[in-house]
């Protein structure tokens, strides 16, 4: 078997997957309730509908011979790309979540227990 | 049936489910209800338009859309730094 159809299979499933992520993810985010569960959606958009996809393009367009001889140009930046949604994307809904939460900007609605809330107002009284 | 064809029918099939995704986020990021649910929302939908954005090159076998979706990603997590920034001290810094 030719190994360029190899790596665009490859590169194609893992498109694939991806998008079925992103598809998840969109729906999860729409329906969740809080902020604090929809970054678990966030988190499957994320590295399950970015990065992973990024890496099955590069793959495709490394496989890709009608690309021209920019395709390794493209599968390069393509994995530079997914390198830094990997670095990034964690990094930045943390981020986000640490002053979600100490600002009070996010409302826990159906709640059960908020130990770090407890422990803060513990530690200012 | 040659590469060119198959990667060109399996984007084909691709590309309408990110954009009902990307619908999805849409509602979403204008529902709120509050501001880091907006930005979360944003947040996840752009980094699935970089990866849409590379899937679109391959499409349209135009090498210029490639660098566009390493700028997406810088520039969204730095929306994630301001806004965090912003909620926890009130101040953009200088």
């Amino acid at each position: 078997m030719d190994p360029a159809w190899i790596l665009v299979i490859l590169g194609e499933v893992l498109v694939a997957i991806g998008v079925l992520c992103d598809l998840v993810a969109a729906i999860g985010m729409l329906r969740f309730p809080n902020f604090y569960v929809r970054l678990h959606a966030a988190t499957v958009g994320t590295i399950g509908g970015a990065f992973v996809p990024l890496v099955g393009a590069a793959l495709i367009a490394a496989g890709s011979e009608f690309l021209g001889v920019y395709r390794w140009f493209m599968a390069g930046a393509a994995l530079v790309t997914a390198f830094l949604v990997l670095i990034l994307a964690p990094a930045g809904s943390h981020a986000l979540a640490r002053a979600a939460h100490r600002s009070r900007a996010a409302v826990v609605k159906p709640k059960v227990v908020d130990h770090l809330e407890e422990d803060r107002r513990g530690g200012e009284g | 049936m040659s590469i060119e064809e198959q990667v060109t029918t399996f984007i084909l099939v691709v590309l309408p489910i990110y954009i009902a995704s990307f619908t999805l986020y849409v509602v979403r990021a204008l529902k709120g209800p509050t501001v880091p649910d907006m930005v979360l929302a944003i947040d996840a939908m752009t980094y699935d338009l970089a990866a849409f954005l590379v899937v679109l090159a391959i499409f349209f076998r135009s090498p210029i859309l490639v660098p566009v979706a390493i700028v997406l990603a810088l520039w969204v997590y730095a929306l994630d730094i301001y806004v965090a920034k912003y909620l926890e001290s009130r101040e953009m810094g200088e």
